[in-house]
């Protein structure tokens, strides 16, 4: 009884029957890995693998022990057709019966068919096969198509027999009408050419507008050079395009179009195009359809102007539409940040369910392991960097687990607070200072633009500038030294120092911003002016084109400058990487500004846009030339994730929180803009509400339901305790969740023991059968 | 589409059969098909249907040349002799796609991780996978059963050293950005 012969008997046994021996194949494709000397080959004739089965005896397993051992459901299931097929028999069965939510004994996700009502034998003859292949295509067939071809696609069989069922399908399906009808009638004849032509073009379609994505190669150029994380900002960054896109088209449409086609009659703009404004967005843009001063407050009909025939005027106006400019404004606005808040919170709830696991606390090695090539990247030299980075992730991640398993002493635990301590306080105090600076900078420059109203007015223009510049600029540098403070931080894990660095920056910037509207907000109102609404929509635009300018300077500098100076001077061959958190922060800084400064100058959307669509292109070309990809632990669906969190709660959040105060509270300017007679600017719904109640009777029911139902306090509080109910709802049913794959890994641990116990027994009682003497004799 | 025409176009009933049975839109078919036809097989045959190509052939393409995995992915795709009709060749690139869902992939994964054959991705499985990944790095031997030993204590749920279908769903199913490889790069003109 020799070893080999029962490991051949093994490997026999596994084989499947359609399928031959490809030892010959891989021993000819792993030459070529031998020959590097990198892997092991494990042929059959090496002693067979360690395991619990083994380590009691010393004795190989006797072939009956074997036989039962390979036949076990669990090892069966990957490979053999039959059980494939008779496994997705019974997910047809469940589809068709139409459960909505599977029992504990039904886990479709599950491929053990031992848990299922059919049980599989192996060996099993060829005809029962055949069997279960009738039955699964009888179930294919009451299927919908739709059903039908899913569930064709995610079998993991070969095309050959996909085809194969398919046909059989479509066969026993027109053979069925066939003997139903007799003979197909002309009407549904008609029927089927119809659906047949309809679902041609309709993949037709489809695969057109696969074609017309926006930036489809460039993504894919990017993807296969630097992998999916660097890929991820460019994602992201076409995310924030289409949002733009979004906002822009309404407010087109809904208010610069018919404010543009019929112009109010008493602005006249003298004042002359000179080059600044492009930068400080005063001067001869003031009284122009950018901003909101220039609006006006009436029903748009046509205007006479002041050349046309009188009596041309009054005969056109009764043909006119009235367009409530006001009330087209507020609702263009209102729907979308509404539609934008919608998509925001989906986008986040999908890919949070995407990336997030109840009870994860198992870690991620598996994941790291198996999941960790990037099947994008393709070139030579990038599969060099990527080996290298999943080595220094994997000796990371090595290093953190042995940093868990052996706790620090105390005084050194004692010694790691201390520094995290300082360094958040350095932070937050770097914070504050900022922040203080740009409040007394701001207050400043409004008194010196306030006070020396008879100055030069080119350089009371530019003196707008210093405070975008100021805030730009302490937004490019600071990120730098919060990147340099993790020097502090050396024996963290990266991945707690990345998103301590992220968090720091995030904070720097809110809070900026926080103090620019209140600066905005209640400062500048105060301010004796005729178009305070203007004002800070200019104060917007000189940002957004700040932020600009900055973004390319820290392009230049940071990327292009610092390569040549590392290749020239320090020569080293390391380019410099493309810091993703940092640009990623600056991309949700400058759709904040974008945000909050729609409501007062309507075009930023358009501007923004057109900022998005520059900036994408010189990142590119500066990627390309400049950098090569990031060497820190990316995971680019949980930073995607991040990502769009950060982009609802912070920055969506905050601009709509300012809007919302800007609507409801602010006391619009007296003399321009739309709301100029109101005091506040959501008195204009309300108006139209009345308006409409004393016009038609009919709506009287509509301001009822405004009445009690919008401007009713209770009915939000009724609505946010609903809210968090339901949230609570939901904590319980994870919480319940949680319990129960706790308990089942239990279970599934003790069947684990059970199993062992049970080959142990087997073993035992066939060496006791095979000890008999009866048998001894009969083998001798 | 590409410099030559190739001299057999794949009539309409095929494409749509293919696209109901892969992943893949009509666009990628055609592409996969003309590469198949012009710049891996480079021949003049009438139809499909009798060309075959080696898996050798097959894996020296851009995407696949540089993977550590593509031995087994070649092998897992491929027929009972280890060639590729484009039948094969179509069913490799539509689990590839990203169209394909993740259940399809950690099907697939499964099979192409579990290399010594035996249907359960055990040690010596995953001591290959590591050796593959890192290439020609450095790293210790302690080191990479240390790494074993926590990998299978994290996935291993009935403590039996090995990894079944079940066991790697489970420990990789919240991976979404997994077995992502996108071939139409190539194969789009421009």
């Amino acid at each position: 009884y020799d070893e080999s012969s029962a490991r051949n008997s093994f490997h026999h046994l596994l084989q499947e029957p359609d399928r031959s021996t490809r030892e010959s194949y891989e021993s000819i494709e792993m030459q070529d890995e031998l020959d590097r000397g990198r892997v092991e080959v494990r042929g059959p004739d090496s002693p067979p693998p360690e395991g619990p089965y083994l380590c009691e005896y010393d004795d190989v397993f006797c072939p009956h022990t074997l036989n039962v051992l390979s036949a076990m459901p669990s090892r069966t299931i990957g490979r053999s057709r039959g059980a494939i097929i008779s496994q997705y028999y019974n997910r047809t069965l469940k589809l068709r019966r139409k459960k909505s939510r599977p029992t504990l004994q039904n886990m479709p996700r599950s491929s053990r068919p031992s848990i299922r009502e059919c049980d599989w034998e192996p060996g099993v003859m060829k005809d029962e096969e055949e069997e279960r292949r009738r039955l699964l295509t009888k179930e294919l067939q009451v299927l919908s198509s739709n059903q039908r071809v899913r569930m064709l696609q995610m079998m993991p069989l070969s095309l050959r027999e996909k085809r194969d069922l398919h046909v059989c399908c479509n066969e026993r399906e027109c053979r069925n009408r066939l003997h139903e009808k007799g003979e197909i009638h002309c009407c549904s004849q008609i029927k089927y050419s119809l659906i047949k032509g309809f679902r041609h073009s309709w993949f037709e379609f489809l695969s057109f507008l696969h074609m017309l994505q926006l930036w489809h190669y460039p993504l894919k150029q990017i993807g296969g050079r630097f992998g999916t994380s660097v890929l991820s900002y460019f994602i992201f960054l076409k995310t924030l395009l289409l949002f733009s896109v979004f906002l822009f088209i309404g407010n087109l449409f809904f208010i610069v179009v018919p404010q543009a086609v019929y112009p109010p009659v008493d602005h006249h703009n003298n004042q002359t195009f000179t080059g600044l404004e492009l930068f400080t967005g005063a001067g001869y843009f003031t009284d122009t359809v950018l901003y909101y001063g220039y609006y006006s407050n009436s029903t748009l009909t046509e205007q006479c102007s002041v050349n046309a025939n009188s009596t041309q005027c009054a005969k056109d106006l009764s043909h006119t539409l009235p367009y409530n400019l006001p009330l087209a404004y507020i609702f263009t606005i209102g729907v979308a940040f509404f539609i934008t808040c919608i998509a925001l919170v989906y986008s986040m709830s999908k890919s949070f369910g995407d990336s997030y696991r109840v009870n994860s606390a198992s870690g991620d090695l598996a994941v790291k392991v198996f999941c960790s090539w990037d099947f994008k990247v393709i070139q030579k030299r990038s599969i060099k960097v990527q080996s290298d980075n999943i080595c220094t992730q994997l000796k990371e991640l090595l290093a953190d687990l042995q940093r868990k398993s052996s706790p620090m002493s105390l005084r050194k635990r004692f010694g790691k607070i201390v520094i995290e301590f300082f360094a958040w306080m350095l932070a937050l105090g770097s914070v504050l200072g900022c922040t203080f600076a740009v409040y007394r900078c701001s207050i400043l420059l409004l008194e010196n633009y306030n006070d020396k109203l008879s100055q030069n007015t080119m350089l009371k223009e530019a003196s707008l500038l210093a405070l975008p510049l100021m805030v730009s600029s302490i937004n490019l540098l600071m990120p730098y030294v919060y990147n340099a403070m993790r020097i502090l931080e050396r024996d963290e894990s990266p991945e707690i120092q990345l998103y301590a660095a992220i968090c720091r920056n995030l904070l720097l910037k809110m809070t900026v911003l926080g103090m620019l509207c209140y600066h905005w907000l209640v400062q500048v109102t105060r301010q004796p002016q005729k178009c305070w609404e203007t004002f800070v929509g200019q104060e917007l635009y000189r940002f957004v084109i700040m932020d600009f300018i900055f973004i390319i300077l820290d392009t230049i500098f940071g990327e292009l400058v610092w390569r040549i100076i590392s290749e020239t001077w320090l020569k080293s061959k390391r380019k410099p990487e493309f810091d993703i958190a940092r640009n990623v922060l600056e991309l949700i800084y400058g759709q904040t500004l974008a945000w909050l400064g729609v409501l007062f100058c309507p075009l930023l959307a358009g501007i923004q846009i057109i900022k998005l669509i520059l900036i994408f292109y010189i990142k590119k070309t500066s990627l390309v030339m400049n950098c090569q990809s990031p060497r820190k632990p990316w995971r680019a669906s949980h930073m995607t994730t991040l990502f769009i969190t950060l982009l609802c709660f912070p920055s969506f959040l905050g601009a709509a929180v300012s809007i919302s105060y800007t609507i409801w509270w602010m006391k619009p300017s007296e003399e321009c803009g739309p709301f100029r007679t109101l005091t506040t600017i959501y008195e204009s719904g309300k108006v139209w509400v009345r308006r409409l109640e004393k016009s038609n009777p009919r709506f009287y029911w509509f301001s009822w339901i405004h009445r009690h139902l919008v401007e009713n306090p209770l009915v939000i509080f009724t609505a946010a305790g609903i809210l968090l109910i339901v949230i609570y709802f939901h904590a319980e049913v994870v919480d319940g969740q949680r319990k129960i794959i706790r308990l089942l890994r239990e279970q599934i641990a003790n069947e684990g023991e059970d199993k062992k116990f049970l080959i142990n027994k087997l073993q035992d009682s066939y060496k006791k059968i095979n000890s008999s003497p009866g048998k001894r004799a009969s083998r001798e | 589409m590409g410099q030559e025409v190739s001299t057999y176009v794949l009539p309409n009933e095929e494409i749509e059969e293919y696209q109901v049975l892969t992943f893949l839109s009509r666009q990628e078919i055609i592409s996969f098909h003309h590469k198949m036809f012009m710049e891996l097989a480079n021949s003049e045959e009438p139809h499909h249907g009798n060309i075959r190509l080696s898996s050798r052939i097959v894996s020296s393409l851009p995407e696949l040349k540089v993977n550590p995995f593509r031995d087994r992915i070649c092998m897992v795709f491929a027929d009972e002799d280890g060639e590729f009709s484009f039948d094969e060749f179509l069913e490799m690139m539509s689990v590839l796609s990203d169209n394909a869902p993740l259940k399809v992939k950690i099907e697939y994964a499964f099979r192409i991780y579990d290399f010594n054959g035996n249907n359960y991705i055990d040690e010596e499985d995953l001591w290959t996978v590591i050796l593959r990944l890192i290439n020609q790095n450095e790293l210790s031997e302690d080191e990479i059963t240390s790494l074993v030993e926590h990998i299978l204590e994290e996935a291993d749920l009935d403590n039996d050293n090995f990894l079944t279908p079940a066991e790697f769903e489970n420990a990789i199913a919240k991976a979404p950005d997994f077995f992502n490889d996108n071939q139409e790069r190539h194969f789009y003109c421009h």
